[in-house]
């Protein structure tokens, strides 16, 4: 893996030259600095995929700096690259923000740190959720109905309004998880436009094969510390996943509220029938981009390719099984 | 033979060889033999091998001891722990390095890194883990830093060829957390124990027996 841009934290010029240098030399780019300070305006700008840090630091830890990290972008991997052995690391402070660490002082410590830095990226050891087992697949399928051009915000504003008022819910939202947050593509009742994917309920339902449903968000131990969640006054959730004809998980249908509450075997039925039309709706509009058309999405489906696979005769973007409930 | 290019065994166990950089998830009742079907699938399977615990049930002495008795040996090259009671106290003579509280994942974190690399310095080719048991840590901490500290330590048992074993109880966590932790690891070993009699069953991986197997723990 190459082509990654990593954050070299050290307080001595010649220590963090050299392992600069090992980095450089595995084909990635390497910004250096030498404070807690510098680093964490660095991890800001977003574009850091990982932070190699020194433990002492002139003003701070290497855990202070991943401190500050957990909360601006909290996927970006962090390695404790040091001299310091673990009993005089003082972990008791940061006890939850959870860091690689490899010795210096180890053989070959620099060849490690890259292999080590370049696995901890391509696996994303140290997300604060649950991935997919196919999270690679499926980030690949997201990005084939994720182009400009495919806009569907009218189309999903008129559903998720429709399905704020059917079920008399405070919001209704249609958003697509991608690797590091959800991004609402409408919402109605609310003005959300993302959430870090650590926070987010989504990152639970694309887990799931069908519906995912939490009565009393306070109730449920995934959720009920989640202070972002506080927040958005969300105390009750359904969701479900939005799934591409090939089976990829992109995102989901949901609804939340402000109160608890069930949802009865009807009003689910109903909302599986709402990601079933967000869902066809971006796949007519993913074939129309292929085909390069520009008529009304509504007058033509060419069968013959799919998004996250090869081409096959058109399966099912359309309804699922499920008798016995309500129309919209 | 040649332990190093084929899978961990687990002798006098009804389970196959597992691939090396496989991690199993073990579910069973706190008091079923769960904690010595763990011990024995740590055994390792020759002196190439390294074993490392982490525990928070239960110290780091009375883990190598319980260790010794199903017929594991203690050599501090080979193997350690990393003890997350909050009553331990560092033993270097016997390669126990406390944390002090199963709260600091961080700290557990930054034992484990460091004693699995001393393994592998130490001659280890490869390394089994074990974790009695994750029902403390998931307990004890929010959910955020302990599905961090499960994606730590599974993808370095991946990358190293390595094996590990997690053993959680599932009365003591929500079934939708147990599912959701579950994510993280390739399969999963079941123990069930009734009427006198325990058995295990192997979920999720390939040329496994099927079914329930009766086994002496």
């Amino acid at each position: 893996m190459a082509g990654l841009t990593i954050a070299c934290v050290d307080g001595d010029p010649e220590a963090r030259r050299e392992t600069r240098d090992a980095l450089v030399d595995g084909g990635h780019d390497v910004v250096s600095c030498g404070t807690v300070a510098e680093a964490a305006d660095l991890v800001g700008t977003g574009d850091i995929d990982c932070v190699v840090t020194e433990y002492s630091l002139p003003d701070g830890t290497g855990l202070d700096l991943t401190g500050l990290i957990r909360e601006r972008s909290p996927d970006t991997s962090c390695v404790l690259f040091t001299d310091a052995t673990p009993d005089r690391i003082d972990s008791a402070r940061h006890e939850d923000v959870v860091v690689e660490y490899l010795p210096r002082d180890m053989p070959d410590a620099r060849e490690s740190l890259l292999r080590l830095v370049e696995n901890v990226v391509a696996q994303r050891t140290q997300v604060g959720y649950p991935l997919p087992p196919d999270e690679d697949e499926r980030l690949a399928a997201l990005a084939q109905y994720d182009r400009p051009g495919l806009d569907a915000a009218e189309t999903f504003d008129r559903l998720t309004k429709l399905a704020r008022a059917r079920f008399g819910v405070d919001v209704a939202f249609v958003g697509v998880v991608d690797a590091h947050e959800e991004r609402f593509l409408a919402c109605a009742g609310e003005d959300w436009e993302t959430i870090s994917r650590e926070d987010s309920m989504c990152t639970h339902t694309i887990l799931e094969t069908d519906v995912m449903v939490v009565e009393d968000v306070d109730a449920d131990p995934r959720f009920a510390d989640n202070e972002r969640l506080e927040e958005l006054d969300i105390e009750a959730y359904a969701g479900v996943p939005l799934r591409t004809p090939r089976g990829a998980t992109i995102g989901a249908f949901c609804l939340t509220h402000s109160e608890p509450r069930s949802f009865s075997e009807a009003e689910i039925a109903d909302l599986r029938r709402f990601a079933d039309e967000a869902m066809e709706q971006l796949e007519l509009r993913r074939r129309l981009d292929e085909s390069g058309e520009e008529s009304d999405p509504t007058i033509s489906r060419s069968p013959g390719t799919d998004a996250d696979g090869p081409a096959e005769p058109e399966p099912a973007a359309g309804p699922r099984d499920d008798s016995g409930g309500e129309e919209p | 033979m040649s332990v190093q290019r084929g899978g961990y065994t687990f002798e006098g166990l009804p389970l196959a060889d597992v691939s090396p950089g496989t991690n199993l998830l073990v579910t069973g009742p706190a008091l079923g033999g769960i904690r010595t079907l763990l011990l024995r699938m740590l055994l390792r399977g020759d002196r190439r091998e390294g074993t490392l615990f982490i525990t928070a049930d239960t110290d780091g002495p009375t883990t190598l001891s319980d260790y010794a008795a199903v017929g594991g040996d203690h050599d501090p090259m080979r193997v350690g722990v990393v003890d997350c009671t909050e009553t331990g106290v560092d033993a270097v003579d016997h390669n126990v390095h406390a944390v002090g509280s199963p709260n600091d994942l961080t700290g557990v974190g930054i034992e484990f890194s460091s004693l699995y690399e001393s393994l592998y310095a130490n001659g280890a080719e490869r390394v089994r883990t074990g974790v009695y048991t994750l029902s403390p840590f998931v307990v004890y901490s929010s959910v955020k830093p302990v599905y961090r500290f499960l994606h730590t330590l599974t993808g370095r048992i991946r990358t190293a060829d390595g094996l590990g074993v997690c053993a959680i109880d599932p009365d003591a966590v929500e079934t939708e957390t147990l599912s959701s932790l579950a994510q993280a690891f390739d399969g999963r070993v079941a123990l069930r124990s009734e009427n006198g009699e325990t058995a295990i069953r192997v979920e999720g991986l390939a040329d496994q027996p099927e079914g329930w197997q009766r086994v002496e723990v």
